[in-house]
């Protein structure tokens, strides 16, 4: 049931040609359609996305970025399926996760979803070791395996020396590494950082950015969302959100 | 399906919670604790008690059944007006029970008065009298002789005022004198002077009534003293339990004949009872205790269950961002409602075991000063923790429920 379509990728400015199923490019990672998210706000509807479309393909390191009530929020509580649309299709990793439930919505989060959060999100009474765990247990891995896959994580972000600490007892470097190494352990589709150093001060926000850098180098698809430009300005493609709509999308490295 | 490691780490996080406020834990605890322990030392000291009385009265046992004009229990003024126009149970009864029942082992009659006892300046009052006829009757009271002899059959015939006294006389008498002082002396009954034979062995009490404050005394000196037309009991002993239908049978039998009675409707003219008269009194008697019990701890485990969803939902209030993050790295709705209904069984089954500890500490003290037997019986402590349990998960429901559908984003937000 496949129609092949010409249609003008935004990225790039030239026609090339693409495979549409179902309204959708299967060979991305990330397909948005049309998407829109209407609040209701006591009598009044208030869009916060404007039918708003975009792909991301597989690999790729990209910063969405937009002033406050630009609406990103929602596209970045979207994209990592916290939310569903109230209209449009989104899929993600070829699956049409815009009409899912909780649960579905959870299993997906588990699978292909590893979240980076500003205040880091850390369970304060767990070790790092545990709360990178975490999604594991969700996931139904052995305990045996998921002690190893979290001492690899823990590893890969050069945290191996401190497994046993809780985060009151970690940098807010360190918290924050903990929080990657957390969202990298299921080898999710995506890496979605929300302000990801805006809890940080410079020189630990650069680690932070670095880190990002390699773990887009070994191949994980990045998305960051965030207001500073200097940040954004590490990725390699922005998508600039203004009003719920796309202003800009632009590569740039 | 629910994840055994989801499981697992939902029973981590609520022990690490319910270590971290220990205080609080202890008060949510208290209810479930005070409603357990009342079960648990009631059935306990109950199932003691009832152990006791089963013991006590085997000593006699279920070999001995009676023939009387009035049964023990009257129920009603009818039927005490019934029963008094009724023939006295005679001599002569027993005597035709004695010749025609073979599956009869023993027969023996007793008749009780309730007198004042004096030996010289002491007095013992409330003293059960027991006149008795032939002497296998001790044996049917399961009674032997410490000290000094019980009459022979030609003094038991003769109408001679002698006595064996119970234990206790000892005590109330005799200034607790060794038994052998006693033996030989005079005792007043009812201004008679009567000469002590022999002292009993103590067979101890039942439920707080001594069963050796007793002089026995051959039947005939009883007659005299007391006159030969008051009606008496029949003891009849069977030589095993089995033959205890067959003789009743023959007993039944021979009474109607003797008092003219068919059996089928009209009033029999006797009755004819075992010692499970007396248990199955008892038995009804306790299980109204019972009954009241579990009613007044069902409403303590209520009022401890809404404690225990109190602070639940207190739990889920302050643990939003936790369940947000939980939900973000992919627990379900079941993941997160399990982790709250175990949180709240096992602090509720926790209560439940303490719980069972104090009630079996509050049985044991209160068995040690009636002085009965403590059984702890197993069951009863799965009982406790598992009615403790079923309120964990009753109470649990409403606030995990609750954390189950809170809305991930929103969730994350909170502080």
């Amino acid at each position: 049931m496949s129609e092949a379509t010409l249609t003008i990728s935004p990225v790039e400015n030239e026609i090339k040609p693409r495979t549409e199923v179902n309204g959708h490019d299967p060979s991305m990672l990330i397909s948005m359609r049309n998407i829109w998210k209407t609040y209701q706000m006591g009598t009044e509807s208030v869009h916060a996305l404007h039918g708003v479309s975009f792909d991301i393909p597989r690999g790729e390191y990209i910063a969405i970025i937009g002033p406050s009530g630009s609406g990103k929020s929602t596209l970045m509580n979207l994209i990592g399926c916290l939310d569903t649309p109230t209209q449009g299709q989104y899929w993600l990793n070829g699956k049409n996760v815009s009409e899912m439930d909780d649960d579905e919505l959870a299993r997906i989060r588990n699978q292909e979803v590893g979240f980076v959060f500003q205040t880091f999100n850390l369970l304060a009474r767990a070790t790092a070791l545990h709360n990178v765990e975490l999604p594991l247990i969700y996931g139904g891995v052995s305990a045996s395996q998921r002690h190893e896959m979290a001492k690899q994580a823990l590893k890969a972000v050069d945290l191996s020396d401190r497994i046993t600490h809780k985060p009151n007892e970690l940098s807010g470097g360190q918290r924050q590494r903990v929080a990657i190494a957390r969202a990298l352990v299921n080898h999710p589709s995506i890496l979605l950082a929300d302000e990801p150093t805006g809890a940080l001060d410079s020189h630990t926000s650069m680690e932070i950015m670095d880190l990002f850098e390699r773990l887009h180098s070994e191949g994980n698809t990045i998305i960051v969302v965030t207001h500073e430009h200097d940040i954004a300005a590490r990725a390699h493609r922005v998508v600039s959100i203004r009003d719920g709509l796309i202003e800009k999308d632009e590569r740039i490295r | 399906m629910i994840r055994l490691a989801a499981i697992w780490e939902a029973f981590r996080v609520a022990t690490a919670s319910l270590r971290a406020n220990k205080l609080r834990t202890a008060l949510t605890l208290m209810g479930i604790v005070v409603g357990v322990s009342a079960v648990i030392a009631v059935v306990t000291i109950i199932d003691g008690l009832n152990q006791t009385v089963a013991q006590t009265f085997s000593s006699q046992g279920s070999t001995v059944f009676t023939i009387s004009k009035n049964p023990q229990i009257i129920k009603s003024r009818e039927e005490f007006v019934k029963f008094n126009r009724r023939k006295d149970v005679t001599h002569e009864d027993a005597e035709a029970i004695t010749r025609l029942c073979t599956a009869c082992w023993r027969v023996g009659i007793a008749a009780n008065a309730i007198e004042t006892v004096k030996y010289a300046n002491q007095k013992a009052e409330n003293v059960r009298i027991r006149g008795i006829d032939p002497l296998t009757m001790f044996e049917i009271d399961g009674r032997t002789i410490d000290v000094g002899r019980i009459w022979t059959e030609s003094e038991g015939a003769s109408g001679r005022e002698i006595c064996v006294i119970g234990p206790d006389m000892l005590k109330n008498l005799f200034s607790e004198a060794p038994a052998d002082k006693a033996v030989g002396q005079e005792i007043r009954i009812d201004g008679r002077p009567y000469l002590v034979l022999g002292v009993l062995e103590p067979l101890g009490s039942i439920l707080g009534f001594s069963r050796d404050n007793v002089v026995y005394i051959p039947y005939s000196t009883y007659q005299k003293a007391y006159g030969g037309r008051r009606s008496l009991v029949a003891f009849i002993q069977v030589p095993s339990a089995e033959q205890l239908e067959a003789a009743e049978d023959q007993v039944r039998t021979i009474m109607r004949n003797r008092r003219h009675s068919s059996g089928d409707g009209d009033d029999e003219g006797f009755a004819l009872e075992t010692q499970d008269v007396f248990l199955n009194l008892y038995g009804s008697a306790t299980s109204n205790i019972y009954i009241v019990t579990v009613l007044v701890s069902g409403v303590s485990l209520i009022v401890g269950a809404i404690v225990v969803m109190n602070i639940m939902l207190v739990s889920v209030t302050e643990r939003t961002k936790e369940i947000g993050i939980r939900k973000a790295v992919g627990a379900r709705r079941k993941d997160i409602l399990t982790q709250f209904l175990i949180e709240a069984v096992t602090v509720t089954a926790l209560g439940g075991v303490i719980g069972v500890g104090t009630g079996f500490g509050l049985a044991y003290v209160i068995s040690a000063l009636i002085g009965f037997p403590l059984l702890i019986s197993a069951a009863s402590a799965a009982l406790g923790v598992g009615i403790s349990s079923l309120a964990g998960i009753l109470s649990g429901m409403w606030p995990a429920w609750r954390a189950a559908r809170l809305d991930p984003i929103e969730a994350l937000r909170a502080e």
